[in-house]
């Protein structure tokens, strides 16, 4: 079982050293808009990985992330408006975070036992279906004003510029994601999940407590998710329900996540980094057809690449290596 | 509470169900036979309106006359969409990877009506169709009643030839087990692109009857998905009559919720119905037509 | 094998076909050169409005094309200079529409023309005002948009709590006196916010409010509101929904033979697919009129109104509406601001901006202190359809044609 917890090579240490290094001096070499690119990577690149968390692994796939998202968002915000005005905007941040933090918590708990009893297209029907009753209850009911929307305090830290504090922000929370993702990996849940996700009857059969470890990923991938809302949220300065509650937002967490390869941490990050910079760069400025060349991309890289680019990649891989030792 | 207004909130419920139904139809027998979730299912209905605009327009061809037409031609674009995309990419990749097919589909299909139409609302009315009808006390608008017929009619015409013709046995054998009926000689490559071809052709269908009774634009497609969703949810996957009763019942929440609680209120009540159904019966009322609930 | 790398290829191709601009691509292709005057900005043109963004667009490239072919540019400051539009689709999602703003915004570019809806408009005001750029738009209308104490936003039409003042005083002059008024609204910012300052107006003159309905974004079916509705029998109903719901709520009413003495339809009535869809049916539905063809304004680059539409209609196979109006008018301000500071300066143009008081194919152009239209100076107009047409019946010195009122029931029209 080395997959599981086997050390992680030296080299892939150096990498990431490496990576960390860039990742934090980018934003002082970068244009704003660059970094505005970088952000939205990290943050939803982040949350792909925080999707993983039970997707990944298992069938259990999420078509309503963007719940928790919503959630988080505005939870921090309508409790900003309720604070105490002459609190610094950062504690109104630290304790919106809790908040969300808590709420999602409550909400993720209350929703997995139900839906977590559903397999396949029916957890992902359900959740679908979940997200459209948070959206919908925050636009139904004035006291959450999601339709008309509301500001959110804006976060000032001398020294830095709003687009290189919410670059760090969210950097931070994508490596958060990333130290959760991998320390479940190598865990024993980790295990418990792979196991689930070949065949859920036979592991709970040999004692895997599948309930718990799906429970526990669930769970953990919707708080992650929900501290992703918050700080979007703060990074707009304005949100309605049509901002934070989008179907899209949550469909594209699975696109990044199989673009770039399920079930691995480079996967879902290269698979935003690749469709953020195609949507917004290279088709950013025309004013028609880009989405029809969007989904033609999306379309060939899921014909001529169907296990994602890192699957590629490792084909690419183990073929070459195969031919260097001289085997077919 | 008042007799008439209960009575004529049924009615609404009915008549606007029995459309949510055939639209639902196709989605719900692609879900069941072949397992994939056909997110371009919206286009297809609103492709279905604008060829009957076009068709309307061009030939000044009746819109019921030209369900014919708009059904073989969606038929035409179904098939071929799964014979080419979709199937390529269940065998290379998993049934979830058709999810991103049909996805980036509906991206190009909407687009295109877009560049052949434009992003105006249209409308494939004919004023007579607004007649109304006084039943006792009960006021049924003309245009959403003839839609409930044709919506029948169609229904029944599926489920007749899933069961009375060869190629409908076949269907459901296909869906019940494709290995089994594979044994026994049905191509089940063949089915698969039969069915997506009659399912699109069946949204196109609905298309013409949403259109005639209410506006449409190009950028309707993801409510009429999710609404397919919904029904089939509510209703059971893979037949006719799980698509009518889930039609059925979202149109009645959708009235009596509205009338009674409030009108701004069906979406939240259709949804918590949809999460309850899932709980207690993942497969729908009638549950999977074909397999066994999971 | 063989298959193998060749798909391989094509991905590698494809591949470096999608990051090479990104890596390469040079931002400076925004730039503001020397002789270039440009307009950045971004629509929501692929998404539910998609309508509305592509009027404006042309709206804007009727403008644009006018200045440079038929006026050889404009000059400002003894300087000659051509006009460029390089608006981008936000397709209404703000993560999109903030990250291609800050892009114009790097490439220098500093003067605006806005998207619609708050939720895109104020976090890329937030940009956009932080670097000192301007904005001047045509679709958003939300209170908030000009409660946030931004200095260089400005918008057309009223803020919506003061869209309307010329509506209530419409209701008044109506005789026979109406006494109840029931609204149908969308739960959606706009139509929302509409509603709520009909309803504060026609209670302010005394009119009985009987209810505010609202029915979820997308309506498919109104039939229990309009079982309300034929249940209370106000005098008046109004409804603040777009052009879509709209029409969805007229046929209904017709279809469930749904009388009311008055429909006022905020925003339908307008188009002209609107009344050739219902045909003589339309006849008695008001409406608000921002523009109206037969008043003719002045016009600092056009001539006046009637030339504008001339020229519009010699280039474009498109209706013409007034949002189309609006957004050339939008570069007409921008330009007479630009002319009369003599700079490029955005401090200065945005004091001109400010200080503006001109007439443009669109109208009047006067704008609040804090940034919207003059509620009086720029308010609606109301019209009312009558055989097929729009008419003008209000205020009384611009009226085309006299009210219909109380309109004939629907079996009586046609």
């Amino acid at each position: 079982m080395d997959a599981f917890n086997g050390r992680i090579p030296a080299g892939i240490w150096g990498l990431s050293a490496v990576l960390l290094a860039a990742a934090v001096m980018l934003p002082f070499m970068l244009s704003p808009f660059q970094i505005r690119l970088a952000q939205q990577i990290l943050l939803f690149g982040g949350m792909a990985v925080a999707w993983q968390m039970l997707g990944g692994f298992t069938n259990y796939w999420s078509f309503g992330h963007t719940a928790f998202f919503g959630l988080g968002a505005f939870a921090a915000g309508l409790l900003a408006q309720q604070l105490d005005p002459s609190l610094s905007v950062a504690v109104k941040l630290a304790i919106g975070t809790v908040f969300a933090i808590g709420l999602a918590l409550v909400a993720a708990l209350a929703i997995a036992i139900p839906v977590l009893n559903l397999r396949g297209i029916y957890f992902a029907i359900a959740m679908l279906a979940f997200a459209e009753i948070l959206a919908e209850i925050t636009k139904t009911f004035d006291a959450f004003h999601g339709t008309s929307g509301f500001p959110l305090p804006a976060l000032l830290v001398p020294g830095l510029t709003k687009v290189q504090l919410f670059y760090f922000l969210f950097l931070l929370l994508f490596l958060t994601n990333i130290a959760v993702f991998v320390w479940l990996r190598r865990s024993r849940i980790g295990m418990g999940l792979t196991c689930i996700g070949q065949d859920e009857d036979t592991a709970a059969m040999l004692g895997i407590p599948t309930e718990r470890y799906k429970l526990v990923a669930f769970v953990l991938s919707a708080v992650l998710t929900a501290i992703g809302g918050v700080l979007y949220g703060y990074s707009l300065g304005f949100i309605s329900t049509g901002s934070v509650f989008r179907i899209d937002i949550s469909l594209n967490l699975i696109l990044y996540t199989m673009l770039g390869g399920i079930g691995t941490v480079a996967g879902p990050i290269i698979g935003a980094a690749l469709m953020i910079v195609l949507t917004q760069v290279v088709l950013g400025n025309l004013l028609d057809l880009h989405m029809m060349l969007t989904g033609a991309v999306l379309i060939a890289m899921v014909i001529l690449a169907p296990k994602g680019l890192m699957g590629l990649a490792r084909k690419a891989w183990d073929r070459r290596r195969g031919a260097a030792e001289g085997r077919p | 509470m008042n007799g008439t207004l209960l009575f004529q909130t049924l009615v609404d419920g009915l008549i606007l169900g029995g459309i949510f139904s055939l639209s639902a139809v196709g989605f719900s027998l692609i879900f069941g036979v072949l397992g994939v979730v056909n997110l371009a299912h919206g286009v297809f209905i609103l492709a279905g309106a604008y060829i009957g605009l076009w068709l309307k327009g061009a030939l000044g061809l009746d819109p019921l006359a030209a369900i014919p037409v708009v059904f073989l031609v969606l038929a035409v674009i179904g098939g071929a969409l799964q014979r080419t995309l979709v199937s390529a990419a269940v065998q290379r990749g998993s049934l979830m990877t058709s999810l991103l097919i049909t996805f980036g589909a509906s991206l190009i299909l909407r687009d295109l009506l877009i560049l052949a139409f434009g992003p105006d609302i249209q409308s494939l009315s004919s004023t007579w169709l607004l007649r109304t009808y006084h039943v006792g006390g009960v006021v049924i608008d003309g245009a959403r009643a003839t839609g409930l017929l044709a919506s029948l009619v169609l229904l029944a015409m599926l489920a007749i030839a899933l069961h009375a013709m060869k190629v409908g046995r076949a269907i459901r054998a296909t869906a019940q087990q494709s290995f089994a009926a594979g044994l026994c000689g049905v191509d089940s490559n063949r089915i698969y692109t039969l069915t997506f071809g009659v399912s699109a052709g069946f949204a196109g269908a609905s298309g013409i009857i949403i259109g005639m009774i209410n506006p449409f634009s190009p950028f309707d497609d993801a409510y009429w998905t999710l609404n397919a969703f919904v029904t089939v949810v509510l209703g059971g996957v893979g037949s006719p009559v799980g698509a009518l009763l889930g039609g059925l019942m979202l149109g009645e929440i959708s009235t009596l919720s509205s009338q009674y609680i409030g009108p701004r209120f069906p979406n939240v009540f259709i949804f918590c119905a949809l999460l309850l159904m899932l709980i207690v019966r993942p497969n729908g009322l009638l549950g999977n037509a074909y397999k066994a609930s999971v | 094998m063989k298959k193998g790398i060749s798909r391989r290829s094509a991905l590698g191709g494809m591949a470096v076909a999608v990051t090479a601009p990104a890596v390469f691509g040079n931002d400076s292709a925004w730039a503001q050169s020397g002789s270039t005057i440009r307009f950045g900005g971004s629509l929501g043109m692929s998404g539910r409005y998609a309508e509305t963004g592509l009027n404006i667009r042309q709206g804007y490239e009727t403008a644009i094309k006018f200045i440079n072919e038929q006026k050889g540019g404009v000059e400002i400051g003894g300087k000659k200079y051509r006009v460029e539009l390089a608006i981008v689709d936000d397709a209404s999602d703000p993560a999109r529409a903030t990250s291609l703003i800050q892009r114009q915004v790097d490439g220098d570019v500093s003067f605006f023309l806005g998207s619609y809806g708050s939720n895109i408009v104020l976090p890329c005001a937030g940009i956009t005002e932080a670097a000192g750029k301007l904005t001047v738009q045509v679709g958003a209308s939300a209170d908030q948009i000009f409660q946030q104490g931004y200095r260089n936003i400005f918008g057309f039409f009223p803020r919506a709590s003061r869209a309307w003042v010329t509506s209530i005083e419409f209701f008044k002059s109506i005789a026979p006196k109406p006494k109840s008024v029931s609204i149908i609204a969308t739960n959606d910012a706009f139509s929302k916010a509409n509603a709520q300052a009909a309803a504060a107006g026609c209670k302010g003159i005394g009119l009985e409010v009987l209810d505010l309905l609202e029915l979820p974004e997308q309506v498919s079916d109104a039939s229990s509101a309009l079982a309300t509705i034929r249940a209370r029998t106000p005098d008046i109903l109004i409804t603040t929904t777009v052009d879509q719901n709209s029409l969805v709520i007229v046929r209904q009413m017709i279809a469930t033979d749904t009388n009311v003495p008055l429909l006022y339809q905020f925003l339908g009535p307008q188009l002209p697919m609107y009344r050739e869809s219902l045909g003589a049916k339309a006849t008695g539905v008001i409406m608000q009129l921002p523009w109206e063809a037969r008043i003719d304004f002045k016009d600092p680059i056009f001539g006046s109104t009637k030339a504008y539409i001339d020229y519009y209609n010699k280039n474009n196979t498109r209706a013409l509406s007034y949002h189309t109006v609006g957004a050339s008018s939008c570069i007409t301000t921008y330009v007479e601001a630009m002319r009369t500071a003599g700079s490029l300066d955005p401090a200065k143009v945005r004091n001109a901006l400010a200080a503006t008081n001109i007439t443009t194919a669109f109208g009047p152009v006067k704008f609040s202190p804090e940034g919207d239209g003059d509620a009086i100076v720029m308010g609606a107009k109301i019209g009312q359809v009558q055989s097929g047409q729009v008419q003008v019946v209000y205020p009384k010195d611009v009226k085309t044609a006299d009210l219909i009122y109380p309109t004939p029931v629907w079996a009586k029209k046609g």
